[in-house]
């Protein structure tokens, strides 16, 4: 494509041919105001708020829908510029309410930002405010406020573009216009939170959000949502140790600006109050300390008792790192049969994987597991058979995939049985000792999507004193199983990762960047 | 980190420094000897005998920081979280919660720690809503840490009695 050449505001920029002016200067740094423009949607031009001044065109133009071409001559700082962006922002506070105490949107809200910047500081009109619907429930998961809505339209656009369902719709004309869902469909799509992402005001709200927390408390952490092996970029907003919501981090290759629904609200379970929290032996609670030893104990005693009878269940939740240090321990067990076990749902064609956990082509990435069904099939024969007696079950997706009764007679023929698990499930009965595992939201590390590319979580959540990590975990028991002083680090697991020859050879930890690296072997 | 020692060099107190400390001295002496042998003539008294009496303190007064309390029993605070923003010493705490009444947001938790609170009103000014204001009360001692965490409840002060206060305040913004 032809690289054309604009001058704004005295400065050079270079961009490929009918690019839309605004992103140009925005790419550049420039701070041009604008509602309706949303680089992920179509144009539409209906704020009138990125209006600049083009040589050679006697009117104002609106920036967005100006696809640029060479030798343009933009002014953004000109007095009628100025006058623009005043009349834009007092045309919109007209009937704006008076809502920001109470609004889910205010400390990041395009309108307050913008008055504050370019607003008239008093009102110059005597009529009472328009009245429209407020608090309407137009989804399961939404809620809309009529008297906020500012009419871009990009929420309509979303749903007519991305999510394809067309729920959305400006209703009636000029002063009565007025956003509202069809009659006989509610906004339920899965993708229908990110239409509050993306509306610059208030007036899409969700109701997981809605009256939580006010956002200027919220600390950012950049992450991938750990529900489906798609890898969606992602921020948690957590405050006072508890994650308040999760929205879409922008990743062109992996999702855009989005994110389905059910992963963004499948942020409760790091926290939820049924979450095992200390290990248990034998059935009671018991220090960390117990149970590496009762587990090391068990494990040795095991392998003496019948040699190479142990297989082991590798979780598709935890990361490269632990995964990789779950390899070493299971060698050094002499682990012959491993499996990992993978939930599956409805996949669609814009986000939504048919794997439901994040990392499950990292496990097959480090050779940890082969076949078709990543070896449960044949893991779960060799159990019933009595060829395997005793199991390291890491993650808990073995419950869910397996029927209830299978699952039970599996368990009772099990003369050893370690979990690693988010809860205490009662059909963990038999096991010697379970350990909690710990969630994406706890700990640094790498997940790899789908497709092969390496992305970073990071810590969010403080986890209690003394808690162990998973990776620190599979260390101490590999220290004590081999009599070994590993420490685990992800530094130090990425040197064996990527020294190995193995399929992280060409991605180096520190190159992985905010928005992750495709494995070489990925679509090459 | 090296320690540095700042030395600090004062200048001798001039006259026009000693004057007024002895013009101070001048009345303290006065009111003490007056004090001292009032009993034989027109001894009045300065104190108020606390706390049997008490003084009224005028409405620019900054006690501790209550919550108003409407005439439905409610409070008029939406947890906005201004105050709890605005707060220098980050006393407040506040987690708001929805109804399904017209003022659809409330506070659910709404705490301030009296212990670390210093009175300064920043989160009275912050307050959009007229529902955080400064009282007359100062006493707020207590004999544990427990004491000083002053929940809701325990905040909440009808209008009414906060009426010189409000009346002070709007009369405060009303100027130009
Ligand atoms: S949409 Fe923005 S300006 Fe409007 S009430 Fe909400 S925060 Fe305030
Ligand atoms: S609801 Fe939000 S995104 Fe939709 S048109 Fe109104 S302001 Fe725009
Ligand atoms: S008076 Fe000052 S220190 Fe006390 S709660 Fe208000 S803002 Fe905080
Ligand atoms: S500023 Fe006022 S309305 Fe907002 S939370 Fe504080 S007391 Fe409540
Ligand atoms: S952003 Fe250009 S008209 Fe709205």
């Amino acid at each position: 494509m032809k690289i054309v050449k604009v001058t704004v505001d005295g400065r050079t920029l270079e961009a490929p041919e009918g690019t839309p002016l605004l992103q140009v200067m925005l790419d550049a740094g420039m701070d041009i105001p604008h509602y309706c423009y949303h680089p992920k949607l179509s144009i539409e031009g209906s704020c009138r708020f990125c209006q600049v001044r083009i040589e050679g065109i006697p009117k104002l133009q609106i920036s967005c829908n100006t696809p640029v071409r060479d030798g343009m001559v933009v002014k953004s700082d000109d007095p009628e510029v100025h006058l623009v962006r005043r009349g834009v922002v007092e045309l919109l506070l007209l009937n704006h309410p008076l809502d920001c105490p109470i609004c889910d949107k205010a400390g990041e809200c395009w309108l307050q930002n913008y008055a504050m910047r370019f607003g008239n500081r008093e009102g110059h009109t005597i009529d009472p405010r328009r009245k429209r619907g407020k608090r309407l429930d137009i989804g399961d998961r939404m809620l809309l406020d009529q008297e906020r809505c500012i009419l871009c339209r990009r929420c309509v656009r979303f749903c007519n573009e991305v999510s394809k369902t067309g729920e959305l719709h400006v209703f009636e004309l000029g002063e009565h216009s007025k956003l509202d869902i069809y009659d006989d469909q509610r906004l339920d799509n899965d993708y229908s939170m990110n239409t509050a992402d993306i509306c610059p005001v208030g007036a899409l709200e969700t109701k997981d959000f809605h009256h939580k927390i006010r956002v200027w408390f919220l600390q950012e952490t950049a992450t991938v949502c750990p529900t489906c092996a798609n890898g969606c970029n992602a921020m948690l907003s957590v405050y006072k140790n508890r994650i308040w919501r999760m929205t879409p981090r922008r990743n062109d290759e992996v999702n855009e600006t989005w994110l389905c629904d059910w992963g963004r609200l499948n942020i409760g379970y790091p926290t939820d109050s049924g979450r095992l929290r200390v290990p248990i032996v034998d059935g009671a609670a018991a220090t960390w300390n117990q149970a590496l030893d009762r587990a090391t104990q068990a494990l040795t005693d095991f392998t003496q008792q019948h040699g190479a009878a142990l297989g082991a269940v590798v979780s598709p939740h935890l990361t490269n790192e632990e995964n990789f240090r779950f390899g070493e321990l299971l060698k050094a067990l002499q682990v012959k049969q491993v499996a990992m076990a993978v939930q599956r749902w409805k996949p669609d064609d814009l986000l939504i994987k048919a794997e439901k956990a994040a990392n499950a082509r990292g496990v097959r990435e480090l050779k940890l597991v082969s076949g078709a069904d990543d070896g449960l099939e044949q893991l779960l024969g060799a159990i019933e058979s009595g060829a395997i007696k005793g199991l390291y079950l890491c993650g808990d997706d073995l419950l869910k995939v397996t029927p209830p009764d299978r699952l039970e007679g599996i368990f009772s023929k099990l003369e050893l049985l370690i979990v690693q698990s988010l809860t205490n499930d009662p059909r963990y009965a038999h096991a010697k000792v379970i350990f909690p595992t710990t969630t994406f939201a706890e700990k640094e590390g790498t997940f790899t999507n789908h497709a092969g590319r390496v992305q970073r979580i990071t810590k969010a959540l403080d986890t209690p004193a003394g808690w162990i990590g998973d990776g620190e975990l599979f260390t101490h028991l590999l220290n004590a199983v081999t009599a070994s002083g590993e420490t685990y680090s992800i530094a130090n697991v990425w040197d064996r990762m990527s020294s190995d020859g193995a399929a992280f050879a060409a991605v180096q930890f520190d190159n992985i960047g905010p928005h992750g690296v495709p494995l070489a072997a990925a679509g090459k | 980190m090296a320690a540095r020692v700042v030395k600090v060099v004062r200048p001798a107190p001039t006259t026009k420094q000693w004057l007024p400390i002895l013009i101070g001295l001048g009345v303290a002496s006065a009111h003490f000897f007056r004090n001292l042998f009032g009993f034989i003539r027109g001894r009045q008294d300065f104190t108020v005998n606390f706390p049997e009496q008490r003084f009224v303190q005028p409405p620019a007064m900054r006690g501790m920081p209550v919550l108003v309390q409407m005439a439905n029993g409610k409070e008029r605070c939406v947890a906005c979280g201004l105050c709890e923003w605005a707060c220098p010493t980050s006393c407040i705490t506040i987690f708001p919660a929805e109804t399904a009444a017209e003022v659809e947001r409330f506070p659910e938790v709404f705490d301030i720690d009296m212990a670390r609170c210093m009175f300064c009103g920043l989160c009275e000014e912050a307050c959009p809503e007229e529902a955080i204001v400064m009282s007359r009360q100062v006493e707020i001692s207590s004999y544990s840490r427990r004491g000083s965490l002053w929940r809701k409840q325990d905040l909440l002060v009808p209008e009414a009695e906060l009426k010189p206060r409000l009346d002070y305040l709007r009369a405060q913004y009303a100027r130009k």
